[in-house]
């Protein structure tokens, strides 16, 4: 049995250690939030947080992340970071067809948690491990900027 | 049907070093070439032929430190704990930064990185021009290899199945040198090299002392001639025209990259000749 934390609540399970953590979290945990899209770490679109860092679930053998905590889209919507951010991204239209958006979520609160006032170039070095095929990425550029001045140091 | 898996996480190196002396392992750090290597359907664990060690969690492998001034990297700092980490030469630092992306950086090794041995491998040209040695430890005890002989191929490597890269070491280097870093992608994040190249250089007033380039992404392994660099030794800088030709023209004919998905031989050639030449002309960075 693999055990972990998932979104605070400590969860395990017994599927094989090599077992992917994305299918785990939207197959066996049922959090749709997180998707796939490469599945080779070129995308972002299952991005999570294991102790904190953005890392690709679809790369993440669930044997490496024993003891491990785990944040999906899922475990932050209740924060006051993810409220700004949701706001700004609507504001600012960074959301067409949605695909990308946790990911981008989450790669976006990495980097205002680390950076809480970044500068244009650095926003897009925070979230140039994310794809989105329908913004040209300047909406989301621009919704993080938001964010990062509303929220000013969340 | 559910296939069995066998796995081991053991809390410590030497108790993982004595699995391994027992059984031919695939060993996992970050995992991120591992599982696109083995990749199979959607919800699907990736098919891994041999049993798996799991070491991203060995405390032990994560220490920075310098011993004799080399400094000593453990094999599974991350690209982001190498960033953070004060011990770290900038050049390095700068050439990590242009390294996949920040969710990758927080997972990637460079033990993972080198043991890969990926023709493309972007940790692999800087590792050769800082003439990277590696700490390969079993519980018959250790032996340091240079990073070039370790590396036979493409995902070869000159390890037996009872050891483990435990230690990348970067050996000291007298006085001011500079080190550059080019990688040519699709995407300047998460991408696959087409190209890369790495090039050092120290310089005393107007001479040059040393100086090495190592070419990644154009052949089964990184391509790198000591001979050609000695051809450089003693010149002053900057150089004349016919010598930054001749050693050109030596690189071309030894640089045989190939055809696939994600470029050309001639334009891999073409590239990296055109880095090399810019590397000489000297412009990436200021001398004293």
């Amino acid at each position: 049995m693999i055990k972990f934390t998932l979104n605070g609540r400590t969860v395990e399970t017994d599927a094989p250690a090599t077992a992917r953590l994305l299918d785990l979290l939207r197959d066996e945990f049922e959090l749709i939030g997180t998707k796939e899209g490469c599945g080779e770490g070129e995308c972002g679109a299952c991005s999570v947080f294991v102790n904190n860092l953005l890392q690709n679930s679809c790369l993440i053998p669930i044997g490496s992340i024993v003891g491990a905590d785990i944040q999906t889209i899922e475990g932050i919507i209740e924060t006051e970071q993810f409220k700004i951010l949701d706001e700004s991204y609507s504001i600012a239209g960074g959301v067409q067809c949605g695909y990308c958006i946790p990911g981008m979520i989450m790669a976006s609160a990495a980097l205002l948690s680390e950076n809480p006032h970044p500068s244009e170039a650095e926003i897009r070095e925070g979230i140039s491990g994310n794809l989105c095929r329908c913004t040209g990425y300047n909406m989301i550029v621009e919704a993080i900027n938001l964010a990062a001045k509303k929220g000013d140091g969340l | 049907m559910i296939e069995k898996i066998t796995a081991y996480r053991f809390e410590r190196l030497d108790e993982t070093l004595s699995q391994l002396n027992r059984e031919d392992c695939a060993i996992i750090a970050g995992g991120t070439d591992v599982m696109v290597l083995h990749k199979s359907r959607r919800g699907v664990p990736p098919k891994i032929p041999k049993p798996i060690v799991f070491i991203n969690h060995l405390s032990e492998l994560k220490q920075v430190y310098q011993h004799h001034k080399d400094l000593h990297i453990g094999a599974c700092c991350t690209y982001s704990e190498l960033l953070e980490n004060p011990l770290i030469p900038f050049a390095l630092k700068n050439a990590i930064k242009t390294i996949a992306a920040p969710a990758i950086r927080n997972r990637g090794t460079l033990g993972g990185n080198i043991c890969n041995a990926s023709p493309a491998g972007d940790m692999l040209p800087l590792l050769y021009v800082y003439n990277a040695k590696l700490l390969l430890r079993s519980v018959n005890g250790d032996r340091m290899v240079a990073i070039s002989d370790f590396i036979q191929g493409p995902r070869q490597v000159q390890r037996f199945h009872n050891e483990m890269v435990t230690e990348i070491i970067l050996p000291f280097v007298l006085g001011d040198s500079h080190v550059v870093f080019d990688k040519v992608g699709n995407r300047n994040a998460d991408a696959i090299a087409k190209v890369s190249f790495a090039g050092f250089v120290r310089i005393s007033k107007d001479r040059i002392d040393d100086i090495r380039f190592a070419f990644g992404a154009v052949g089964p392994t990184m391509v790198r001639s000591i001979d050609i660099e000695k051809k450089l030794v003693g010149k002053t800088i900057p150089l004349a025209d016919a010598d930054i030709a001749e050693i050109v023209a030596a690189f071309d004919k030894i640089i045989r990259p190939i055809d696939d998905q994600r470029s050309t031989a001639a334009y891999r050639k073409t590239v990296a000749l055109h880095l090399l030449r810019y590397f000489l002309s000297m412009k990436q960075y200021q001398p004293n």
